[in-house]
């Protein structure tokens, strides 16, 4: 199916203008940044858990290794962010590339648990390696007021955001040229039998690698981005299962996994309600808006776990018969 | 002689691995559903040994008693409301599934008992026993002895046992039992209940020498699938095999790794299983 010139222009419009409803700093412009990063994040998962049903629970892994590459770069060396993205994308392409060597051949929930694991054995390196990684204590980018563009630190939340904006354009591009090239077509042919595809020839092990690195790779690319948008992380909150890993994949699941507005969709639909949650929940203690966050996402897969997008179908179809 | 007594340490550690992980391979090889969420029942299990010993000075190992009941009513009814409905869904379903129970049950014991550390006081705590120059503790002695005795009694259920029958015919191939007469819905909530709560058994006879908290779930999840990809998904003496070898590997490895780093040793030799042995070391299925 090919999305609509219209829908694609009118999500453009939508989200050029959103910053400007709001104040250019402060909680609102945060939130929406934070909704377009996570939309990326969920997009790059997507070229994995969609076109290839391969799924992850470590892509948290290439995320922290992305944002740890950059930030020790400029601290070290001064290196611009900007550049620090080609690094952080280079790392995090290469770990995905390895980590596949072991796991390419694995199906389901063996898949799932060895990228948890990669992820949680990354947590604790982060964590015990003090001197390049600052420990428990977490990391700060060095702010420098007034820095400008080239350190990419801004003075208003807007470009912030409009990165991000730009870096859901990119990684939802990337997704629909693979998932419309050969590529594409052999990671479907994967999903559906494996076998099958190695009878008609196809390398599913380089197919499933390719796909590997370039989601991972551009996991790492969203790491950088978070990292000069908080200016601070621990390896606790990059490497978290939860916090990261959990939350791309089931942004894709509320909004389809292996479509391409899926994670845009889920994106819309999941960020505004933990908002809601922090902000009304948050003062009943501590854990009550991550129970709720549980919930939900049981709730989802018990009602429909093929996400919004097939309930809406549903939806309509018991409307027409 | 330290080499000596790391390898012994490994084994009474190996010896509660195996227990716990015993109920996540049942799970698995019954039910064909990997539980995510296993470790936060140990956590579950290890709350309710505390709260008996801080209420009723229940020693956690008469507490462990009260762990496997409560731990599998609770698992029964997570199996029969939740679990159940997603048997036939597909893979992604299953897994978030457990996933989403593992954040609802970590976070509810934040809410309900709060994030603070908590431990036990026993008379065994400062005993150990000695024995031609090597010392065992006696927490990890009673620990290891525990787990040997729910061990024992859950192959005796299992390879012994009408019932146990009724669930290896389940776990063979569903159909054929029902058509014996077996209601399968049946087996997998006794299954589910009795593998949880093996678990939540294991938490609480380890509560005397760890420190309980809502995130303690957390250091064994690795662990416990560690051990039952090393002994083969769903292989119930593989994963007695399978804890006591990652027992020994975690003690040999803190002789000259920091602590955080032994996780990255467990990992190494999970990842080498999956890649070149992902039926386990143990090839028959029992």
């Amino acid at each position: 199916m090919k999305p609509s010139k219209l829908l694609i222009a009118l999500f453009l419009l939508l989200a050029l203008g959103l910053p400007w409803l709001v104040s250019g700093e402060g909680y609102s412009i945060r939130v929406l940044t934070l909704l377009m990063l996570f939309a990326a994040m969920a997009q790059a998962w997507n070229i994995v858990g969609g076109l290839a049903n391969q799924i992850s629970l470590g892509h948290a892994a290439f995320f922290g290794l992305g944002a740890y590459t950059s930030t020790i770069l400029l601290i070290r060396f001064g290196l611009s962010p900007w550049l620090g993205v080609f690094a952080g994308m280079a790392v995090a392409a290469c770990a995905g590339a390895l980590l596949s060597l072991p796991t390419m051949r694995l199906k389901g929930h063996y898949f799932a648990l060895a990228t948890l694991a990669f992820c949680e054995v990354l947590r604790a390196i982060a964590n015990s390696w003090s001197s390049l990684t600052g420990g428990p204590v977490g990391i700060s980018v060095p702010f420098v007021p007034n820095a400008g563009i080239g350190l990419m630190q801004f003075n208003s939340g807007r470009p912030s955001y409009y990165i991000m904006l730009a870096a859901v354009v990119f990684i939802t591009w990337v997704y629909w040229r693979i998932s419309t090239s050969k590529l594409g077509y052999e990671l479907r042919a994967v999903k559906a039998n494996v076998d099958s595809a190695e009878v008609i020839g196809i390398d599913t092990a380089r197919t499933k690698m390719l796909a590997a690195t370039i989601s991972a790779g551009l996991m790492g690319a969203c790491g950088v981005l978070y990292a000069q948008f908080n200016f601070f992380f621990d390896p606790d909150s990059i490497f978290s299962l939860v916090g990261i890993s959990v939350r791309v994949a089931l942004i894709c699941i509320i909004g389809g996994i292996g479509t391409v507005a899926g994670p845009i969709i889920g994106a819309f639909f999941l960020l505004p309600l933990e908002e809601i949650f922090n902000a009304t929940l948050s003062n009943k203690g501590a854990g009550v808006s991550q129970l709720a966050y549980g919930l939900i996402l049981m709730g989802i897969i018990l009602i429909e776990p093929r996400g919004l997008q097939a309930l809406f179908q549903k939806f309509m179809n018991r409307g027409r018969s | 002689m330290p080499l000596l007594q790391a390898i012994l340490d490994g084994l009474m550690l190996g010896g509660v691995y195996a227990v716990i992980s015993i109920g996540l391979t049942l799970v698995f090889g019954v039910i064909s559903i990997v539980n995510f969420a296993q470790a936060q029942f140990l956590m579950v299990g290890m709350y309710v040994a505390y709260f008996a010993w801080h209420f009723l000075g229940l020693d956690p190992i008469f507490g462990s008693v009260i762990s496997f009941i409560v731990v599998f009513l609770l698992g029964y009814g997570v199996q029969h409301l939740l679990i159940r409905r997603v048997l036939k869904a597909p893979e992604v379903a299953q897994i978030f599934l457990t996933v989403g129970l593992l954040i609802v049950l970590e976070n509810l014991a934040l809410i309900l008992v709060g994030s603070e550390f908590k431990s036990v006081q026993t008379w065994s705590q400062n005993e150990s026993l000695e024995f031609a120059g090597l010392i065992i503790s006696m927490p990890y002695a009673i620990a290891f002895l525990a787990s040997g005795v729910a061990g024992v009694m859950v192959w005796w259920l299992l390879a012994k046992t009408w019932w146990g029958r009724t669930v290896r015919a389940t776990a063979q191939d569903p159909m054929a039992a029902k058509l014996m007469g077996i209601d399968p819905e049946k087996i997998y909530r006794m299954s589910f209940g009795l593998g949880v709560a093996l678990t939540a058994f294991g938490g609480a006879v380890i509560l005397p020498y760890l420190t309980v908290s809502p995130s303690v779930g957390e250091q064994f999840g690795v662990l416990m699938f560690t051990v039952v990809v090393l002994g083969g998904l769903g292989n119930v003496l593989g994963a007695v095999v399978g804890g006591l070898a990652v027992g020994v590997i975690q003690s040999l490895s803190g002789l000259f790794l920091p602590l955080q780093l032994q996780n990255m040793v467990l990992f190494i030799v999970f990842i080498l299983t999956l890649a070149f042995r992902p039926e386990g070391l143990l090839r028959n299925k029992s």
